[in-house]
């Protein structure tokens, strides 16, 4: 009998163990992400709950909002916290996305401090199902302890930061740039407990209904006259 | 409490700055700093002021004091409702009844602790089977007893002068060799209740239990109003939470004593009367869902008293419950909910109201309205809407409707490269035009709103005016209004 078939798996052994080449076990409850190409590449096989998630966006309006749909809806049970977003969010779009207006909250803060504040008191607080935190400077202590509060409770915690901040070193276990592309998203994992990946992966993305609306320079038909109606019509 | 002749004037959260209280022109009590300048009881005023010339000397003030112990008595009826002003400063409470919903004599203690230390006072506690055992331990700082043996023990062993009808006869009874209370009380009854009074034996009967007691209990004021007046200034906001600490005791004692729950309260600070008389400062609390707990109103007073800026230094506080509901009864649910509960909700949005202001705390409340930025209006989450409003403002194609994420604020005008609008690239409209043409009444729009692509495929909302002027003006103006997240 040979000594291999006795050492057990590390990743058996203990579920905080894995692989360099494998992804690792979630912790926390998984939210699936609804994009099942995404969901394959992230450890638990969805958003981690409870977690900082840290969204490195290129600019503000790239599809971030359409790729945290499935998520954002599934949390539409409890109140979704918008802190500091870039631009004021429009309700009805984000109802289009499946998160209802009655569920939404949106905070602005004045101060830096301010808001950094807020974004804990509502981790702390638990009642809340998502917390989107846009926050442009952010201090490693601060992200710290943000990372620390959103572990209270099972909140989706998504921060939004610019591109930039890939070089700073941060507590998140998952960090995520997102760069727009043609048809959908670019995503590269800064950040994930699992395999490097340098690739970056392809999200195609629903794009708005474009084209809706008829087109405005449509001919214009004949008015009808009396003469014009077919008999049948008239008698 | 044995400090309460100084505290009424330096709450023992105050910084010390050598207080000296006399009585009859002899120090009865002295602050730390004072004590360790030397200053004794019993001292002249002549002495303390040669040991220490910065001391501030003041008399003793029975009505401050009676004041304060009627402030302890009304916030403790939190815990009991019944409360009773011993003498020489003490208070009795019955504490038999709240045991259990306090979790034990050990968490009630702490709990009682707790309290007179918010309100400002520091205090010696004991517990015992009897009241009148209870005070006396309390007087000689003998620890907590809990059965009636170990009382009899423990009282056996205190000094004979204990009870205040024997303070009279002292003399007598150290010359007769009897030096504690267990001695005293093998003296024959006849004798000693000839010699010193029925009030003696009383005393001592209702001590060890063997003879019943009658309080006058303290009643709660119909109408609460508390108010503390601050022996020194006060210049910043977080000495002023302490004293509004207090303030929220003698409220919670209040309310429970009446049942109710208070829904908005209104705090006073007090300015100093200058040259000209400047009105209080007024801080307003109003509160989602009533309460009677003091921790969630503390945090809103932090909150609030940190963004005020004192114009002037306060020299007094006072508390007013101005809108009052009976209590609810805690929810009865076997399961608690995950996400924590309502209230849990209410309260953590009135913390970030308090902080952020009610401006900056926002709920949707869409319009039926064509015009996009009308449509999108966000309200105080304070306000309360109907959620069939709210659903009827929806248009019914809202799952369809190309609508952007992110709406700026005031549209950007763009500029025209090739008669095609640029945004950090050239644009490239997307999708078919969607015409606005609403609000005559008040703003008229005339827009045709397309979805364009810059050349990093990111989408934008943008539209064309219609009506443009004449001559120089009559190129078409574009403008960015929007960004699809």
């Amino acid at each position: 009998m040979s000594c291999s078939q006795h050492t057990a798996a590390p990743e058996d052994l203990h579920p905080s163990l894995w692989r360099a080449s494998q992804l690792a076990h979630a912790h926390t409850r998984c939210v699936d992400t609804g994009h099942p190409t995404l969901s394959k590449q992230l450890p638990g096989g969805g958003w981690p709950t409870g977690t900082l998630i840290d969204l490195l966006l290129q600019q503000p309006g790239i599809g971030e909002m359409r790729l945290l749909r499935p998520a954002l809806a599934a949390a539409a049970a409890r109140r979704i916290v918008l802190l500091q977003p870039p631009h004021p969010p429009q309700a009805l779009a984000l109802a289009a996305l499946g998160v209802p207006p009655s569920q939404l909250i949106w905070l602005r803060a004045n101060r830096g401090a301010d808001a950094l504040w807020a974004a804990e008191q509502v981790l702390r607080s638990g009642s809340c199902g998502a917390l989107l935190f846009w926050a442009n400077h952010a201090r490693g202590e601060s992200l710290r302890r943000l990372h620390l509060a959103a572990q209270c409770g099972e909140t989706l915690f998504f921060m939004m930061r610019p591109l930039a901040s890939a070089q700073d070193a941060s507590p998140a276990p998952l960090r995520l740039s997102l760069r727009p592309a043609a048809g959908g998203l670019d995503i590269s994992f800064v950040k994930r407990r699992g395999p490097q990946r340098d690739a970056p992966l392809f999200l195609p993305l629903t794009p708005p209904s474009l084209q809706r609306h008829a087109t405005v320079d449509r001919p214009v038909f004949a008015p009808a006259s009396a003469r014009g109606l077919r008999p049948e019509l008239v008698n | 409490m044995p400090r309460l002749p100084l505290e009424v004037f330096a709450p023992n959260w105050s910084t010390d700055a050598g207080l000296v209280v006399l009585e009859a022109e002899r120090v009865l009590a002295a602050s730390p700093l004072a004590q360790a300048a030397g200053v004794q009881p019993g001292m002249r005023r002549g002495g303390v002021l040669m040991l220490m010339p910065e001391a501030r000397t003041v008399e003793r003030s029975p009505e401050r004091e009676a004041e304060a112990l009627h402030a302890v008595a009304l916030a403790l009826l939190q815990y009991t409702p019944q409360v009773a002003q011993a003498e020489e400063s003490t208070l009795l409470i019955d504490i038999g009844a709240s045991l259990r919903l306090f979790g034990g004599i050990r968490a009630l203690c702490r709990r009682v602790r707790a309290s007179l230390r918010a309100l400002g006072f520091s205090g010696y506690l004991s517990c015992a089977p009897t009241a009148r055992g209870t005070w006396m331990l309390a007087r000689r700082r003998a620890g907590r007893v809990l059965r009636i043996e170990s009382l009899t023990r423990r009282l056996d062993r205190l000094p004979s002068t204990l009870p205040p009808p024997a303070r009279a006869f002292a003399g007598w009874f150290e010359g007769i060799g009897c030096f504690d209370i267990g001695a005293m009380r093998r003296l024959p009854r006849p004798g000693l209740q000839r010699r010193c009074g029925r009030a003696l034996l009383d005393v001592l009967d209702a001590a060890y239990g063997m003879a019943p007691e009658l309080f006058e209990w303290v009643e709660a004021p119909t109408v609460f109003h508390a108010k503390i007046e601050l022996f020194d200034r006060i210049e910043n906001a977080e000495e002023c939470l302490q004293g509004a600490q207090r303030l929220v005791q003698q409220l919670t004692g209040w309310l429970c004593a009446h049942q109710l729950a208070v829904e908005r309260i209104t705090l006073l600070l007090e300015h100093e009367r200058g040259r000209v008389a400047r009105p209080p400062t007024l801080v307003e609390i109003a509160l989602g869902e009533p309460t009677w707990r003091d921790e969630h109103l503390v945090r809103l007073l932090r909150e609030r008293l940190a963004k005020t800026v004192l114009e002037a230094p306060v020299i007094g506080l006072a508390l007013d419950a101005a809108q009052l509901q009976p209590m609810a009864p805690p929810s009865e649910s076997l399961f608690p909910e995950p996400g924590g509960s309502e209230e849990d909700r209410v309260r953590m949005l009135e913390l970030l109201v308090a902080r952020l202001g009610p401006d900056n705390v926002l709920q949707a409340l869409p319009q039926a309205d064509y015009r996009p930025e009308v449509a999108n209006a966000w309200v105080p989450v304070q306000q309360k809407v109907r959620e069939s409003v709210r659903l009827s403002q929806l248009p019914a194609d809202v799952h369809s409707l190309p609508r952007p994420t992110w709406i700026l604020a005031k549209p950007i005008a763009l500029l025209m490269r090739n008669h095609r609008p640029f945004y950090g690239s050239p644009l490239k409209m997307a999708s078919t035009p969607e015409r606005i043409e609403a609000g005559w009444w008040t703003e008229p729009q005339t827009r045709d709103y397309f979805i364009a692509e810059g050349q990093d495929h990111t989408l934008y909302w943008v539209y064309r005016e219609r009506i443009v002027g004449a001559g120089e003006d009559a190129d078409p103006r574009w403008y960015l209004h929007g960004l699809f997240g």
